[in-house]
This record gives C-alpha cells, structure tokens and sequence, in this order.
C-alpha cells in the first residue's frame, strides 16, 4: 500500500507533533478533499464497542465451557485433575485476553502482534512439569478449552449472519 | 541419560518449535497484513475485522503451541530418558 502524499505529516506525530497535512495546491485548493483522519468521522466507537462485546462473549463461553469441564472430571475422575483443569483453564482465559489485548493494538501503537502471550502456555507447561500438584494432562487441556469456546462463537455467527442474510 | 539421547531430545526441541513456527508465522503475517489494509478501506468494520482477526489467530497461535509443549516435555520430562 502506497501512502499519498497527501497522508503525510509535516511534524512527527509520535514527537508531540500535530498530525495535520502538509499543505500542498492540490489540498489548498479543495479543502473538502482534505484527507486529514481526525476530520474523517466514523463510528469508531460503536466499533470498538463491538470488539470489546466479542471478547467478553469469548471470555464468558470459556469460563462456562471450563467450569463445566470441571464438575465433569471432579465427578467422574479426581478432584486434584479438575484442579489442575481449572488452573489450564484460567491460563488459557489470560492467554486469550492477552491475545485480544495485542490484537487490539495492531495499528494503533504497535506495528505487530506481540508474542508476549506465549509466556502463559510456557509457564504453565513448565509449572504442571515440576510441581507435583499440577497435572499435566488436565493442565493442558484446560488451557486448550478456549478452542471450543471459539468454536462456539464461529458457529454462533455464521448462523446469524445466514439468518440475517436469508431474512 | 545418555548423551546421544540428550542431544538428540535437544534437536527435536529446537526443530518441533522452530518448523511449528514456520506455518503459524507467515498465517499470521498475512492475516494481519489483510486486516489491517481493510481497516484502513473500512474504518467503520474495524470491530468486525478486529475480530475475526483474533478468532483466527487463535486458531493459529494453537499450532505454535503444540511445538512449544513437545519441545518443553523434551527438554524437562523426557519420555525417553532411562
């Protein structure tokens, strides 16, 4: 993608400069083409409001898919294996947040996605490996519980979007 | 355990995270380089586009995951250690 000429800043905007155009004939001559983004008004904030309710969706199905998980090996295994799920569980809940928040940024402050997010399966791997307490299978699977919870948000829309489609 | 095993475990560590990363990196190369271009035509589905964004790399990041706990088991619970 090619920026034009009229997009670039005069001053440095991450220098405490203004973001306004330079200015050029072509702009002076018909300010209603001033391409300027902070004169450019859209609903950004309905949009970011959306991004926010997704992830709260998304938090809020893998808490109830974990927590369910849970009460199904507590009953029908061990109790220290639901433990051991719900510590997975909540690691992949902060994963997941972690990502989101990363996402989030991509754009904005930050050029790419950062990989910071990739400690939490590190540390928990390595914390279901050296103490005893913590199960590594349940730990594990736990964390990958976010899966059907996204899962679940992918089927979820496609149907609404088919039903807003055909309706 | 012996040192070939060793090596051997040291190796398969590094090549499980190292070819796991290599699909994952450039998935998720592209797919941030095709959002953020539609953010830029679309600034009003920036929502959407930022969620579909993350659904997919989540999706995608899960792949590098599995190298990395194949390479940590390697390297601190050997299956393959006497």
């Amino acid at each position: 993608m090619s920026a034009s000429p009229l997009l670039q800043p005069d001053i440095d905007p991450s220098k405490g400069g203004s973001t306004a155009l330079a200015k050029t004939p072509e702009a002076s001559a018909s300010p209603e083409r001033n391409l300027n983004p902070v004169s450019v008004e859209f609903p950004l904030g309905s949009s970011e409001e959306e991004y926010v309710q997704l992830q709260q969706r998304l938090f809020l199905a893998t808490l109830i898919v974990s927590a369910f998980a849970a009460s199904f090996t507590a009953i029908f295994f061990d109790f220290s294996a639901a433990i051991s799920l719900l510590i997975g569980a909540f690691a992949g809940v902060l994963y997941l947040r972690l990502l989101a928040r990363s996402i989030g940024k991509l754009g904005r402050s930050s050029k790419g996605v950062s990989k910071i997010q990739l400690v939490v399966p590190v540390v928990l791997v390595l914390a279901a490996l050296k103490l005893s307490e913590l199960h590594f299978l349940p730990a594990l699977l736990g964390f990958l519980l976010y899966k059907p919870s996204l899962m679940l948000q992918v089927l979820l829309e496609s149907r609404i979007q088919a039903k807003s489609v055909s309706s | 355990m012996d040192s070939i095993t060793t090596a051997a475990s040291v190796v398969a560590a590094g090549l499980a995270v190292g070819l796991g990363a290599i699909g994952p990196g450039i998935g998720q190369g592209s797919a941030a380089q095709g959002a953020v271009e539609g953010i830029a035509r679309q600034p009003e589905a920036e929502g959407k586009i930022r969620g579909t964004l993350l659904l997919s790399f989540a999706f995608m990041e899960s792949l590098t995951i599995y190298g990395l706990v194949v390479a940590l088991v390697l390297l601190f619970a050997n299956p393959f250690a006497g």
